[in-house]
Formats: structure tokens, sequence, C-alpha cells
């Protein structure tokens, strides 16, 4: 009994019975207040591609295609340069060095988000519409711009972190196995630093996904299917931008309330089916 | 342990005491001339804070039913839904009226297109017409901007260019929110249209002339005054039926001498 007592172990306890219950909650609260839309308009709305809520029209379709396409973007020039960052502070610079850059990425990290939106109006907007010759510059692209500059910390310290883990000795014997830089890197280093990177990359994701003030400001909220289907030049929409725009006039208990307490659960339902597919993955290998 | 919660009580209670908070939220028209009225009744009544935040017409209007907020703000009549939950509740005052004004990119008015009929404006939003030079500008795609459907603006510009306050924009190219983002999309491009109150244009952001019945009418107060300008509209405040006093006192300052200097001051018809 006195083991149970324990008031470290009752206070772990309950830290993680909170953590485990709000998430239980959030999706069951995401459930329960989308719960009258589905029942009144099906699941076929993922793929209608018409939203106009004063004519009872719910379409998902363009804004599920526009977070996915903010996603990827976000993630092809995240990815490469996080990871490059990473490799290239752990590996090659000096302590002090590396020290500097990690600090200038949790810089990075803790500006809000609505900093990086109106650096996006400001900056890459009227750049993207001189230099590509554009309508507008708000759109898929300089969401996708935006999102990946938020997300280059996450992956790159996380990174950073997973190689700076590899044991000095690894390192050691694979050189004197006469392992070029090349072989060191992608067949020692980044395959044992990958559950580390796997997770910064998780974190990236959700935080791409869950983001709303700077897409918001951006990417220009047109509730339009991009014709054609990989056109990220023209004005779009996402998830997040919508419920950002248009929560504050749905009345609570609505079935616009419901539709848009819908595209949360869409986002939950992505980040969960992200995170599913890579600890899968994980376990194959 | 009894003395330190009578403490803790005693100080969470000090605060509401010796001052109150007013919530004022919506229209981001209305908001400069409820955000300036209200530093001055807070230099009259130290002990009244009133709080305004924008989000739009349909945000004050819903903050009301909801009773979030004691002071909605709206530049349009409530809808008839609206009103059905609003009724017994909430009294709606009119505080000034302005002109919704079609506005253009400076380099759009600079290229000749000075007046637009109702017509050809509807026909830019629906799509018709995509290219200044059908208008007789240069040949340069237009970028039409539409505004969120919770908007007051959009409710009466489509009211009356489209029929009705809920109509489909088939032409919109991007959608804008407050009135400061709508202002910062058209003087950023070359090419833009969009649906501002008269209080916002300035040289980036031109106000076409409406032309009805052959005659090219300006969006300017005194054109809403005589009640020629088509697109004009009311701008309103929702003030709950159980209010406290100091927020009737607020409501009776906006339509006192004083608070109807301050909507000159803005750019907005008094309302005597």
């Amino acid at each position: 009994m006195r083991h149970f007592l324990n008031p470290l172990k009752i206070f772990v306890a309950l830290g993680c019975l909170s953590a485990v219950l709000s998430v239980l909650v959030l999706l069951g609260f995401l459930i329960q207040s989308s719960l009258p839309f589905w029942q009144a308009f099906g699941i076929q709305v993922l793929w209608g591609d018409a939203w106009y809520p004063y004519e009872s029209l719910f379409g998902f379709l363009p804004a599920i295609v526009g977070t996915v396409w903010a996603l990827l973007i976000a993630m092809i020039i995240a990815l490469p340069c996080g990871l490059a960052a990473a490799i290239v502070s752990s590996e090659m610079m000096s302590e002090t060095w590396r020290d500097l850059v990690r600090v200038g990425m949790e810089i990075l990290a803790g500006i809000p988000s609505v900093v990086y939106g109106l650096i996006g109006l400001w900056v890459l907007l009227p750049f993207l519409q001189h230099s590509l010759d554009l309508l507008t510059g708000h759109n898929l692209l300089a969401a996708g711009m935006i999102l990946s500059l938020m997300i280059l910390p996450t992956i790159m310290v996380m990174s950073q972190d997973a190689l700076q883990a590899i044991s000095q000795e690894q390192r050691e014997s694979a050189m004197s196995l006469g392992l070029d830089w090349q072989q060191r890197l992608f067949r020692v280093l980044l395959p044992q630093a990958w559950p580390g990177i796997r997770s910064g990359i998780l974190l990236a994701l959700g935080r791409a996904l869950g983001e709303t003030m700077a897409v918001m400001l951006v990417v220009g909220s047109m509730d339009r299917l991009p014709e054609p289907f990989y056109n990220i030049l023209e004005p779009a929409q996402t998830l997040t931008s919508r419920i950002g725009r248009e929560m504050g006039e749905a009345s609570f208990g609505s079935l616009h309330f419901s539709a848009l307490m819908g595209c949360g659960l869409i986002l939950a339902v992505m980040a969960m089916g992200l995170s599913l597919l890579a600890q899968r993955r994980s376990l194959i290998r | 342990m009894k003395h330190i919660i009578w403490a803790a009580s005693l100080l969470l209670s000090l605060p509401a005491v010796a001052s109150e908070n007013i919530a004022a939220v919506g229209s981001t028209t209305v908001l400069p001339v409820v955000s300036q009225a209200a530093t001055a009744f807070h230099a009259m009544h130290p002990d009244v804070k009133i709080m305004v935040s924008g989000g739009g017409s349909g945000v004050g209007i819903a903050a009301m039913i909801q009773g979030t907020a004691q002071l909605g703000m709206a530049s349009r009549e409530t809808s008839p839904e609206e009103q059905a939950k609003l009724d017994g509740k909430v009294d709606n005052i009119v505080i000034a009226s302005d002109a919704v004004a079609v506005v253009v990119s400076k380099a759009v008015y600079m290229s000749g297109i000075h007046a637009l009929s109702l017509a050809q404006i509807a026909d830019i939003y629906r799509g018709k017409i995509r290219n200044w030079k059908e208008l007789g500008g240069a040949d340069a795609r237009i970028l039409v901007i539409d505004k969120e459907a919770s908007r007051g603006t959009r409710h009466v510009f489509a009211k009356a260019v489209l029929g009705s306050s809920h109509a489909r924009a088939a032409g919109a190219s991007i959608i804008s929110g407050s009135n400061n983002e709508e202002q910062s999309i058209v003087s950023r491009s070359n090419n833009a249209i969009g649906m501002l109150s008269n209080a916002w244009l300035n040289d980036a952001v031109r106000g076409v002339d409406v032309i009805v019945h052959g005659q090219a009418i300006a969006p300017t107060i005194e054109h809403v005054r005589d009640g020629t300008y088509p697109i004009a509209r009311g701008l309103h405040v929702l003030l709950a039926k159980n209010a406290s006093k100091n927020t009737r006192d607020f409501v009776q300052f906006l339509l006192s001498q004083d608070g109807q200097a301050i909507v000159k001051k803005v750019g907005y018809l008094p309302v005597h």
C-alpha cells in the first residue's frame, strides 16, 4: 500500500492520466460536436467541391486538397534543408558554431505564427507576385513556403539531437572500416538517427497541419479546387484557414458550426493517420 | 487556510467592484468609431474599460445571440433568422451611415476606370468580365476580391450588386476579411477591385463612381445624405436589453454631440 502512496508516483500517474484523458476528451468533443453534421449530410461531403454554408452546401474537397498541398510543399522544402542543416552542424561544425546554429533555430521556433504570417504578407507575397507575374501572391505555394520556415527548426533540432546521440565509437569504427563520408552518412549515421528524425518530421507535420494564422493570411481562402489539380499558384483554401475565417460567425450548435467541427475532426484524423503510418514503418524495419 | 481563502476571494472581487469591463465585438467598419469613443468615454469615466475587437458583423451578431459581449457592432441589418434569435433581447441602434465604395487599385483608376455601372460590377463578380480591357482599361486580368460571408460589407454590397446578400460570386479570385486586410490587398495589387467603406479610401485605394440611370455618383458622404448613392447603409450597435448602466451610457455617448463628432471625424455620416 505504501508503495502506491508515494507522492511522486501519484503525481506521475495523475499526469499520465490527464495526458491520455485530454486526447480522448478532445477527440470525443470533435466527434460529438460534428456528429449532427455527419448525420445530416453523410460522408459524401468529403469529395464535394462546393462550400456555400448559406445554401447548405458543404463540400470539403477543396480545403482537404489545399491542406495536403500546403503540407507537401512545406515538407519538400523543409525536410532537405532541415536535415542538411542538422548534418552540417552536427558532423562538420565545431561545438561553438553548433550551439550558435541551435540557438538560432530555437529562436526561430519561438516566434509567434502571426509574425510569420505578416512576414509572408509583406515580403513573400509581393515577391511571388512580381517574380512569377501572378495576379496575386496569395496561393498554396506561399502557404507552403511560410509553413516550411515554421517547421524547419523542429526538423533541424530533432535531427541534430538524433545525430548527436550516436556514440563517437560508431563514427570511429565506420571510419576505420574505410567508409567514405557518403557511406558513413547513409549507412551509419542516418539509419541510426532515423527514429529521432522521424519524430521530428511527425512533430513538424503536426504543426504544419494545425497552423492557422500564418496560413490564413497568405493562402487566399478561396474555396475552389486548384485547376488543374497541381496548380499551386492560385488562391486556395485549407481546413484550418476555413475554421479560422468562419468560426466566429457560426452560431454555436448550428449545422455550420458542426461542419467546421467536422473540419477539425478531419485534421485530427489526418494527424493520427500520419502518426500511425510512421509507427507502422518503424515496426516493419 | 481559511484566511488565505478569504484573502484570495477578496483580491479577486476587488477589481470587479472598482471598475467595469465592457466588451464590444463585431464590424470592423463600426470599430474605429466605437474604439475612439471608448477612449473618450474612458477619459470621462476612468472606472469603465471598453474592450473593442473586430471579427465582422456576423461575429458581432453571433456574440449578442450567445451573450458573450455587452455590445455588438454591425454594418448591416440583421437577417430574419438572426432577428428571430435576437428578438426581445437586444436593441438595435443606428449610430451612423456610410457608403460601401467600389474600390480599385490606383493603377486601375489611373488607366481610366473612373466609373462603373452596377451591371458591370455584377458581371465582374459573376466572372463574365475578367479583364480590365473589356471595360476600357489596361490589358490585365482583374483581381476580384470577395469578402468572408459573415462580413456586413459583403452583405450590403452583394445585395445591391448581385441581388441577394449571400449570392455566389463565381468571378472572385480571393477572399478577404477585415477592412484593413481588404485595403492592403487592393493597395498591393495593380489590378484589384473590391468593396470598402468610404472611410477606408486613400491614394492607393480609389473609389470609383457608380453609374445610376446614366449618372455617375461618387461614394461620398454627401451622396449618402441625399440618398443618391446606391450602396449606402446604416452602421449599428446592438445593445442587450439587460445591459449595465455604463453600457447604456456609452451608447448614449455615441449618439451625443461628442460621439457624433467622432463619427464625422472617422468619415461617416452622423445620424443627426
